[in-house]
């Protein structure tokens, strides 16, 4: 009974830095944000910071979601066919699950850099395949953020691949053979049997790269536009701004996102218990 | 008494033709033949260029001293880069972020074994909450949680550099948290009951039974909580407040400028050394 004592109150004190992390960092972004914890000034409730962040809000809400969306769209689909290959096995497999773990391993600060040196418009990309830099599209801080879609999806693909394919490793095997001998085909076998026991980790996966895409500054800071910015990008400007306002302006979006972030995962959830294969 | 050696030529037992039923191919059902295998073979290559092309450019700028405009490859071979990389500190930020992930991997693999230890094992007090919270992290983008941990660390006085490591183990947690739990569930108590029952102390069944028994899990997780740090980039910058200068930092300045492309990508290079080495190390050891 005492050792349980004593490991109860260990796990309470390595839980401290959890607690400040997300609960103290949750509470003090809300209130920074309605004014109760102003740098200066009187503390008072107020939505200003919220107001302020008004006109330029919806248009970043709009490009966060676009870009999270698109990339989770892709990486979704090629995580999921990489899954597939890894699952049947072979040398093949095991080589994209290679090519998947060391994908995932690079910093994404880092992989956003290589995008860049791949697809600007004076890239290897258009250098190799023979393209004037004038005739090249603005892959790179364009209209399109085709770059920071393709930064995400590139990584997320092995992100999704590795989850999809360590969760099927052990369980496809005993349906697949079976399915097989009672003669269903190689399509068949995908639609019946891969897709449906894929699928709850395949939304878990997809939900936590669309909550990350949503949420990461890195790659649409170096890859992107200036205008429009997506909420991440927004946020670290105002922090840095000089002006007083703007830390709580920042908050706000911080606020925001995390409203959105949580939105996911309630969506998700739902999504995931109305699954055969959970219940 | 003569012994007589006769020597005879060994005959090769004659080959057993496989014994298959009629209609049996020869290979598993589930695997793939003529033009399935070849769809699968495209697939394959797709997969494998759609995951090595964004590599290309830094094997090819790296040793790039001059690359004028249209020429498919580099105009002039040499070191311009690493020359560049070493001055503006490259090494000494190396040195930096594999300290950054080594502390981070050690305090997250410690914290999460506890948790994941204490939540299978049943004694964990509000199991729920707890589970929630270490958790959490994978839904709170990091930016917006440490726009707010930020003043509560400044206003306690907390040394930036350990408020940096905090908040990084708190983003590693669920990793080492979720590949932990799964270890310790599977993992047979009864070893430990044993040895207790044959006298051993605590201590020694934690270090000969219970951490070589999850030695693989162990170095999963800390691989895990090590990218957690090596590559983070926002959390240094806010939190670290410029004071910690790490690859992902120096490589940032310098990719958002013009022309270091070639300085880019040599640490761009160096920052991939570290974790496909241990990705190498943890699958020789069949831990992965």
């Amino acid at each position: 009974m005492k050792t349980v004592r004593g490991a109860r109150a260990v796990l309470v004190i390595v839980l401290l830095p959890v607690v400040v992390v997300v609960v103290g960092g949750l509470g003090s972004a809300i209130m920074q944000s309605v004014g109760l914890m102003p740098l200066i000034g009187p503390v008072r409730f107020n939505l200003d910071a919220y107001a302020a962040t008004a006109q330029d809000l919806p248009v970043a809400i709009g490009v966060s979601l676009a870009i999270a969306a698109s990339s989770t769209a892709i990486a979704a689909l090629v995580g999921t066919a990489a899954a597939l290959v890894v699952v049947s096995g072979g040398w093949l497999g095991r080589l994209v699950g290679m090519a998947g773990a060391v994908t995932i391993s690079i910093p994404h600060l880092i992989g956003a850099a290589t995008i860049g040196l791949l697809l600007a418009d004076s890239g290897v990309l258009p250098r190799l395949l023979g393209i004037d830099a004038d005739a090249w599209p603005p892959l790179v801080g364009g209209p399109w953020w085709v770059a920071v879609i393709a930064g995400f999806a590139w990584k997320e693909s092995a992100f999704v691949a590795l989850v999809v394919a360590g969760t099927l490793l052990t369980r496809v095997a005993q349906f697949d053979e079976p399915a097989a001998l009672l003669g269903a085909g190689r399509i068949a076998r995908i639609r019946m049997i891969f897709l449906p026991l894929a699928a709850p980790s395949l939304i878990v996966a997809s939900t936590i790269v669309f909550i990350y895409t949503l949420g990461s500054y890195e790659v649409a800071w170096l890859l992107g536009r200036t205008y429009p910015e997506p909420l991440a990008v927004m946020a670290i400007r105002l922090f840095n701004d000089v002006s007083l306002t703007s830390r709580t302006e920042s908050a706000a979006i911080a606020v925001v996102t995390v409203v959105l972030a949580f939105a996911a995962v309630a969506v998700a959830s739902v999504a995931v218990r109305r699954m055969a294969v959970w219940r | 008494m003569a012994v007589t050696i006769t020597t005879r030529e060994l005959v090769p037992a004659p080959a057993i033709p496989p014994r298959r039923l009629p209609g049996d191919p020869g290979r598993p059902l589930t695997a793939s033949r003529t033009g399935s295998r070849l769809g699968r073979v495209g697939l394959v290559v797709l997969l494998l260029g759609w995951f090595a092309l964004p590599l290309l450019p830094l094997a090819l700028w790296a040793f790039a001293d001059q690359w004028s405009y249209p020429a498919a490859v580099p105009t002039e071979w040499g070191t311009d880069g690493l020359n560049s990389a070493i001055t503006a500190g490259g090494i000494a930020a190396f040195g930096r972020s594999a300290l950054l992930g080594v502390a981070v991997a050690a305090i997250a693999t410690l914290i999460g074994a506890v948790a994941a230890r204490a939540l299978v094992a049943g004694w964990a007090p509000f199991p729920r909450l707890v589970t929630v919270l270490l958790f959490a992290p994978v839904a709170i983008p990091p930016f917006a949680s440490i726009l707010g941990t930020n003043v509560i660390l400044l206003r306690a006085q907390v040394p930036s550099l350990l408020g940096l490591v905090m908040v990084l183990v708190v983003v590693a947690l669920p990793y080492t948290t979720f590949t932990l739990r799964a270890a310790y569930a599977a993992h047979d108590m009864r070893y430990e009951e044993e040895a207790r029952t044959l006298g051993a102390s605590q201590a020694q069944v934690l270090w000969r039974i219970q951490i070589p028994l999850m030695a693989p899990a162990l170095a999963r997780a800390a691989f895990l909580a090590f990218l957690v740090g090596w590559s983070d980039y926002i959390v240094t910058l806010i939190v670290g407040g410029g004071q910690l200068v790490t690859v992902p930092i120096i490589t940032a300045s310098l990719a958002a400028g013009v022309g270091n492309d070639s300085v880019v990508a040599v640490l761009s290079l160096a920052a991939l050394v570290p974790p496909v080495a241990l990705l190498i190390v943890l699958a020789r050891n069949g831990f992965r």
